[in-house]
């Protein structure tokens, strides 16, 4: 075959064309379709993690969290050296800040424990040892100061009593530390300075929560004689001062029992400026106990 | 494009696109699957704001047609291209409305047989060219070649043609 001939049975295909019907159904198939039907069609898209655009923001934020708790979780095991342990004493240092006034001896105690026990497992870093033993040193003679500063003398005498506890084995710990043993002996002298002055505590504010009642309790019963054989006075008074006497008389009874006598003593006083001002000829001891 | 422009267009082109999809495919249903993807495809993109205007639509179609090709061979041993796509896409098919033949002499088959036999862009060449009368300068739009290529192609299609013709013979 040559090459016209060739291409004149090529020209003969040109006679295959496609069914008219069909044609023009699908024209107007094509055309029919609106604007929004026709873009239909299938996207490449990683359509299983599509969720993750929808919720960027939240998963971004869990993974942060999930990173921050982690590291958080993972730097309460280190020592001193790691790279993450400034996380664990930013950790304490903040509990401490978080804790009410009154418990903040314990606490500081509990920390200054942990941190020398994680002094007595490290060998190779003098440096921080010695600085370490430094900061306990302040936060052990900072306990006394602290309790006394607590208002209520039961409280004191409960927090004391813990902190107490709690100092039992430091001097155990200190032995463990790799610190010279002049450094030791003067961290050893410095928990026994605080156990001392915490013991000194215990045994003043026993003192002043057992003398307290013997003495208030008397001027409390004496103020509850007076107002119950005087009753019919008390009902010229007005609704807000017999109010507040009722509330005075209640607080005083429970300071006394929890040995709180100087806050006794001054509500003792608030009541007895009331009865002066309703021009009373009641007078009522308001001696201070002597302690 | 408007309606009126593609409808223009569709007119012009339907025969020589299913022309040349049918003389590369075995059968006329596939022919039909194929032309009517590559026009829907070329609607769509028209009405795609997001993308270029298409500058030239035959040669766009011709490509839309020329990889669907590609594509049916390479499905061919897993899942067929069929109606049922151009159903999901909202083209609602009834098969039964549509049967028709094309006859074609034995000689006729048999040079069928030959161009799906050669390499795809020599046959490729050879419909677009002697079937469906494009120029030289059309198919080069299609295949994003110069004119000299086109014209090399061409010349090595149809010695290879010839060749296995006569060799069948």
């Amino acid at each position: 075959m040559t090459e016209q001939e060739l291409i004149n049975k090529l020209n003969d295909f040109k006679q295959i064309k496609p069914n008219k019907d069909w044609a023009n159904w699908l024209l107007s198939n094509i055309l029919l379709k609106s604007h929004q039907e026709v873009m239909i069609k299938p996207r490449v898209k990683l359509v299983s993690f599509s969720f993750i655009h929808q919720y960027q923001k939240a998963l971004v934020s869990a993974a942060f969290a999930v990173l921050f708790a982690s590291t958080f979780v993972f730097a309460q095991t280190t020592l001193p050296g790691n790279p993450l342990y400034p996380v664990k004493t930013l950790t304490q240092t903040t509990r401490l800040f978080l804790t009410p006034k009154d418990y903040k001896p314990v606490v500081r105690l509990e920390i200054a424990k942990a941190r020398l026990s994680d002094m007595a497992k490290i060998t190779d870093q003098e440096q921080t040892i010695v600085l370490m033993s430094q900061n306990i040193k302040k936060d052990l003679q900072t306990i006394p100061q602290e309790l006394k500063n607590i208002s209520k003398k039961q409280v004191t005498l409960k927090m004391s009593k813990q902190v107490q506890d709690e100092a039992k084995d430091l001097n155990n710990i200190i032995s463990k530390t790799q610190l010279q043993s002049q450094d030791k002996d003067s961290l050893n002298q410095t928990v026994q300075d605080t156990q001392s002055q915490v013991l000194g505590l215990i045994i003043d504010t026993q003192e002043e929560i057992d003398n307290c009642p013997s003495d208030l309790k008397d001027k409390l019963a004496n103020l509850q004689k007076y107002f119950t054989d005087n009753v019919q006075t008390l009902v010229q008074w007005p609704i807000d001062d017999i109010t507040k006497v009722r509330t005075l008389l209640a607080d005083i009874s429970n300071d006394i029992k929890a040995g709180n006598c100087l806050e006794a003593m001054v509500k003792i006083d608030s009541i007895n400026q009331i009865l002066q001002i309703h021009s009373l000829d009641i007078k009522v001891e308001t001696s201070t106990p002597e302690n | 494009m408007t309606e009126q422009e593609f409808s223009q267009f569709y007119k012009n082109n339907l025969d020589k696109v299913f022309r040349f999809i049918y003389l590369r495919v075995d059968k006329i249903e596939t022919a039909e699957d194929l032309t009517a993807q590559a026009f829907l495809k070329c609607w769509q993109t028209n009405n795609d704001d997001s993308r270029m205007a298409i500058q030239n639509p035959q040669a766009f179609v011709y490509r839309v047609a020329r990889n669907q090709i590609i594509d049916f061979y390479r499905q061919k041993n897993k899942t067929p291209v069929s109606l049922e796509e151009l159903k999901e896409k909202g083209i609602e098919i009834s098969q039964k409305s549509f049967v028709f033949k094309i006859e074609l002499s034995f000689e006729m088959e048999n040079l069928k047989k030959v161009l799906q036999r050669i390499k795809p862009a020599y046959s490729e060449v050879i419909i677009w060219h002697y079937v469906d009368n494009l120029s030289t300068k059309e198919i080069a739009q299609i295949i994003n070649k110069n004119e000299n290529n086109v014209r090399v192609l061409l010349h090595r299609a149809l010695e290879t043609l010839k060749k296995q013709v006569n060799k069948g013979v």
